[in-house]
């Protein structure tokens, strides 16, 4: 087998790692390997990630490029297209201007789309803000215990909540 | 700093007290955090970059934790400098790329550092020894409150903590664990193990050679999922799975001592062998032939040798640690003798106590 580098040389070093029961692999020279900084030892490099080095956005769907290309971020100037190229985000406001690719994306990755974590304690969230956080780890844990009758009056305190926000 | 001084005074991580410390060599939890106002770092310029710095080691300045920490300015290390702080766990690969406006601020226990200026921000990193993934979370949780007084985070309520990558977006949680495998390695259990553990939506890795040199009985197990889960959730399901591997790897263990007690004897006994008495030594050697010890010490087929000894020679066998040690740049050659060296006196002085 070839490196998946250069192209030329034979591939002794082969790469596994196991996502979601997706298996990537990656076979390199050992000039590329050690050029990529692969060779070292795994047990120095804990942070080792081959999505680190493909980066999150594989696998997504092809966006027509002139929808994609026209919105620029307000805050960071960046369109779409130049996220999606580098695998990076350019600023928080990105979120919310992307929003339409991103919330796909991240449900991809992560099964979820809304954070059920901690939040900064000095965040100056409104009490309506807060209020719906909290009803959304409550319909969560209804969920999961199949209490889906109480899921479905969470649902609609949060969707009432959540319009009266945006108005 | 002194680079040179850390070589001497390994992390209070690698003491080996953490529970289970024999097969879990560490537990690591790593937050990603952003400025709300400033663009992320892989888009940022360097006038921006330099007052994200500033800012945020203001705040760090404040915090109680890292009132006795090294701050080490990235852009102004060696490469080998670098290296050496990979090696040490301390900094990514991102990082030893070095780059300006980019900083590592350590405290001297190196069980707490932050990177500035890494793909995010801020990346803020606790390692403990052994498995203790939970009392890791409740050390980080707390730095984290403490420099979030300071400092105004880019977070949401839909999305929470914002990263320049949608892989950390959430949570910006990355909690993993250095496991030391060698048996299920040498059963051959491994890949179908690791196979396992990505069904339940974590990532295990490791680096496998060709044919019989299969190198590297040390894997991380981590999580994937950062959004849509709360931080404890996250960190009690890796370190329960990070149990049940570490079980099977007991079990293990003692199927191979039951059955192949003379040929397990051997093989350890044959690295002990080499390890004290050997002139010349590479790293991929070396690090194969310390798993065996570590294994061997284990199943008390060896005489009893410290933990702590145990994980300071990994360290101490790595490219960049010798040369640092030395002070100099060196040639594989003259490294490679060293690195016997070490070892012959390390693993001597410890048979004489
Ligand atoms: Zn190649
Ligand atoms: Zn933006």
């Amino acid at each position: 087998m070839l490196c998946q580098i250069c192209g030329k040389r034979e591939a002794t070093f082969h790469f596994k790692e196991v996502i979601n029961d997706k298996i990537r692999e990656l076979h390199l020279c050992e000039e590329c390997a050690r050029k990529k900084g692969f060779l070292s030892e795994s047990f120095f490099i804990p942070s080792f990630s081959l999505s680190s080095l493909i980066g999150g956005f594989t696998g997504e769907a092809e966006i027509p490029f002139s929808i994609a290309s026209q919105v620029q971020c307000p805050h960071c100037g960046l369109t779409y297209e130049q996220i999606r190229e580098k695998g990076k985000i350019g600023c928080s406001f990105c979120y919310q201007t992307f929003k339409d690719y991103l919330v796909p994306l991240l449900e991809r990755i992560h099964g979820h789309t809304r954070h059920l974590g901690k939040a900064p304690r000095g965040l100056k969230m409104s009490e309506k803000e807060k209020e719906i956080h909290k009803l959304r780890k409550e319909l969560e844990d209804a969920v999961k215990q199949e209490e889906y009758e109480k899921a479905a009056v969470l649902r609609d305190k949060i969707r009432k909540l959540e319009k009266e926000k945006s108005e | 700093m002194n680079l040179k001084e850390m070589v001497s005074s390994p992390g209070y991580w690698l003491r080996g007290d953490g529970p289970e410390a024999m097969i879990v060599f560490s537990s690591r939890i790593r937050l990603a955090r952003n400025l709300k106002e400033f663009v992320f770092p892989p888009w940022a310029q360097s006038s921006l970059l330099k007052s994200v710095a500033e800012k945020l080691l203001k705040a760090v300045k404040k915090a109680v934790y890292f009132k006795n920490a090294y701050y080490i300015e990235i852009g102004k290390l060696s490469p080998l400098e670098r290296d050496f702080l990979l090696e040490r766990h301390l900094i990514s690969q991102e990082f030893n790329k070095g780059g300006e406006e980019r900083f590592l601020v350590v405290e001297k226990k190196e069980i707490l550092s932050l990177m500035i200026n890494e793909e995010d921000h801020l990346r803020l990193q606790t390692i403990f020894s052994g498995l203790q993934l939970r009392e890791t979370w409740d050390l980080i949780n707390k730095v984290d409150d403490a420099l979030e007084e300071n400092i105004d985070y880019a977070f949401s309520s839909q999305w929470g903590y914002l990263t320049a990558c949608p892989t950390n977006t959430g949570t910006g949680l990355r909690a993993s664990c250095m496991l030391h495998l060698p048996a299920l390695v040498i059963s051959g259990k491994i890949n179908e193990l690791l196979k396992e553990i990505s069904k339940l939506g974590l990532v295990a890795r490791g680096l496998y050679g060709e044919g019989t040199e299969a190198q590297g009985d040390f894997f991380q197990i981590s999580n994937q999922v950062t959004l849509g889960l709360t931080e404890p959730q996250i960190v009690d399901n890796v370190e329960r799975i990070v149990r049940e591997v570490v079980n099977q790897e007991r079990r293990m263990r003692e199927i191979l001592l039951k059955r192949n007690r003379v040929q397990m004897e051997d093989e350890v006994g044959r690295a002990y062998g080499i390890l004290t008495h050997a002139h010349l030594m590479n790293t991929r050697t070396a690090m194969n032939l310390l798993s065996r010890l570590r294994l061997g010490v284990d199943l008390n087929l060896l005489p009893k040798i410290e933990t702590a000894l145990l994980n300071e020679l990994l360290f101490l066998v790595a490219p960049a640690h010798i040369q640092i040690r030395e002070g100099k740049t060196l040639a594989p050659l003259f490294r490679d003798e060293l690195r016997a060296k070490i070892l012959r006196e390390k693993l001597n002085e410890s048979s004489k106590r």
